[in-house]
């Protein structure tokens, strides 16, 4: 069999075309849109309208425009931007692209779940928050039944998605915007300073700089679609629409909660110490609804969850095309009868489990979190700058092929769209080596540095050696449940 | 029989890849931040042993289990422009552990959360965007008392 047969073909099962515009949107919308970051971007005032430009002019738009086109251009194959990668750099491409979007995961998991949990106990009683069994608890639940939900395939997965994103990051979206307006309508004072263009531009020095990964990668998720290609009805025009229409949701939603939140809560009373919630229990506070902290504090247990899905599920469904075109060890090619790659998704939630528990009951882990959490963006830049050289290269290495969605200006305009996106990638990887805060001594600095970039090479050398172990016989020993 | 040996190698390879050696970090890391109570103020210190003045402190606990009698410092910095630092102490080590989990748990998107967090024995010292050059001034004294 060739080895651009499709994934479908290989596996003798043909994959459910379940998936429209919506439901391709909101795998996007749930990837990216948090309501999470508002508060913390809200410290920034109006400067943080400056930095969501800079990630949008950056990374949003570039990555938009560029799964749209590598998606469109090939829609007929699995994988994502496995697919992707591998049509312009080969097998070993396309699997580092994959693995480093999957092993940052890894890392990355306890940290959304522990951010479920803690705000979940706020709706219940914010002491158990400090709980570590509470915390464990509710973090397997929601990691292993996210795992279950995966388990029974595209069509259940996309409708908790559908419902969890409206849910738990459409609508407290709404409604923190909506009550941002009555704030201004009713007469209350703004807390910011009166609005001007320099107060927009950010304030960029050594010590602001380590932040620029963070907003480059706040968009980060937005090529988690092109995972669910062979699952789309109409591609061609389909995706670029879901695109445009993920893009325009998560950015409005973003900018003006962020500036609600801003209105409303002076400044140095922002504190995140000890979470979100905090800061929207004041924001509803000072609206004169403390009843609806409790509600929304379920509504953003939900965005956690749905966001915690479509990160689970994406790259998943992208190594599990790796592991059926036989390029990993049979022991992760076992697919069921809905088409979920159910053997990575059991090692996925293993690993998962086990570096939770590491996470919640170990002492103290404060310096090495920083660690894990910058390999989180490094590992992440690989698979963006992977993907933007693919689109240059592609425009090269195959400029006849049929792209139903091409984005404009030719050569240049390639240039200008995946220049702009490797730029953006490439600087944030340089800068996310940065510690943050200036609460590193220079030998904490060596080793902080050095931890990230073996940490990093660690997580991203994996498919390297199952290629050079690689067997034509793996292929054929990987076997599908039911 | 070699098949089955690739795949076990392959799978014992990417577990201690991915899972122990990163994992490792946390290990050796963790033993350096020992909970230790210590006395006083050690902010407000090392603020005062910089000569930074502290232009007001207020009262201000954060709803935690375990935090006990927290402080918000506002100071000037070098360009005059005022910056506020909280710091808050705690009654145990698991107190303290588990609100910098919480705080860990913050990020922004897949980064990390906006706000530092300096460990000086059972106090934590939250620090905000944009004050990290006065945290970067502090820091030796905030060591030395780390270390009494």
């Amino acid at each position: 069999m060739s080895e651009d047969a499709t994934t479908a073909q290989k596996t003798g099962l043909e994959p459910k075309k379940v998936l429209g515009i919506f439901a391709l949107a909101m795998i996007n919308v749930a990837a990216v849109l948090s309501i999470r970051n508002f508060p913390s971007m809200a410290e920034f005032g109006w400067s943080s309208i400056g930095w969501y430009i800079i990630g949008t002019i950056l990374f949003l738009i570039p990555l938009s425009l560029a799964g749209a086109e590598l998606a469109t251009m090939l829609s007929d194959k699995g994988g994502g931007v496995y697919a992707w990668c591998k049509e312009a750099f080969g097998t070993k491409g396309g699997f580092v692209a994959v693995f480093c979007e999957w092993s940052n995961n890894l890392v990355w998991f306890p940290t959304v779940l522990a951010f479920i949990a803690s705000t979940l106990a706020f709706a219940i009683s914010p002491a158990l928050g400090t709980n570590a069994v509470y915390l464990f608890v509710v973090m397997m639940i929601a990691f292993w039944g996210t795992t279950a939900i995966a388990y029974f395939g595209e069509n259940v997965s996309s409708k908790f998605q559908n419902v969890g994103v409206i849910l738990g990051s459409i609508i407290p979206s709404i409604l923190i915007i909506g009550l941002g307006v009555y704030w201004i309508t009713s007469g209350s004072a703004i807390v910011l300073p009166p609005f001007s263009w320099a107060q927009v531009v950010p304030t960029f020095n050594l010590s602001t700089l380590p932040f620029f990964a963070t907003v480059i990668l706040l968009f980060a998720g937005m090529e988690m679609a092109g995972f669910h290609a062979l699952e789309v009805r109409n591609p061609n025009t389909d995706f670029p629409k879901a695109m445009a229409i993920s893009a325009v949701i998560i950015f409005f939603c973003t900018v003006m909660a962020t500036l609600a939140i801003a209105f409303v809560i002076p400044a140095n009373e922002l504190s995140l110490s000890a979470g979100v919630m905090q800061a929207i229990q004041y924001f509803f506070t000072a609206l004169g609804i403390p009843g609806a902290v409790a509600p929304m504090a379920i509504l953003i247990t939900i965005g956690g969850v749905v966001s915690l899905a479509a990160w689970l599920i994406g790259p998943a469904l992208g190594l599990g095309v790796v592991a059926q075109e036989g390029n990993m060890p049979p022991i992760f090619n076992r697919t069921n009868k809905h088409g979920s790659p159910v053997a990575v998704l059991f090692i996925q939630a293993l690993i998962g489990t086990f570096v939770s528990l590491l996470y919640i009951f170990l002492p103290s882990i404060n310096q090495a979190y920083w660690i894990l959490s910058a390999m989180t963006v490094e590992l992440l830049c690989i698979v963006y700058l992977l993907v933007f050289a693919s689109l240059i290269k592609l425009r090269y290495s195959r400029p006849d092929a049929p792209r139903p969605f091409k984005i404009p200006g030719g050569i240049p305009g390639i240039w200008l769209i995946g220049g702009m996106g490797a730029f953006g990638v490439i600087f944030a990887f340089i800068v996310g080596l940065m510690p943050t805060g200036g609460s590193f001594t220079t030998g904490q600095t060596i080793s902080y540095v050095a931890g990230i970039l073996i940490g990093t090479f660690l997580l991203a050398v994996p498919p390297l050696i199952f290629l050079k172990l690689k067997k034509p016989s793996w292929i054929e020993t990987g076997n599908k449940e039911g | 029989m070699n098949e089955v040996d690739n795949s076990a190698w392959a799978v014992m390879l990417i577990l201690i890849l991915i899972i122990l050696l990163p994992i490792g970090w946390i290990m050796v890391v963790s033993t350096s931040e020992p909970y230790h109570i210590v006395a006083g103020e050690p902010l407000r210190e090392a603020l005062e042993n910089s000569g930074i003045t502290v232009v007001s402190a207020v009262n201000s606990t954060l709803p935690l289990p375990g935090a006990t009698g927290g402080k918000i410092y506002t100071l000037s910095d070098e360009n005059g422009n005022l910056i506020t630092i909280q710091t808050q102490p705690f009654d145990s080590a698991g107190s303290r552990d588990a609100a910098i989990k919480i705080h860990n748990a913050q990020s922004v998107g897949k980064g990390k959360p906006i706000e530092d967090l300096v460990v000086v024995g059972n106090h934590l010292i939250f620090v905000r965007p944009g004050t990290s050059g006065t945290i970067k001034k502090i820091l030796p004294e905030l060591q030395k008392i780390k270390a009494r």
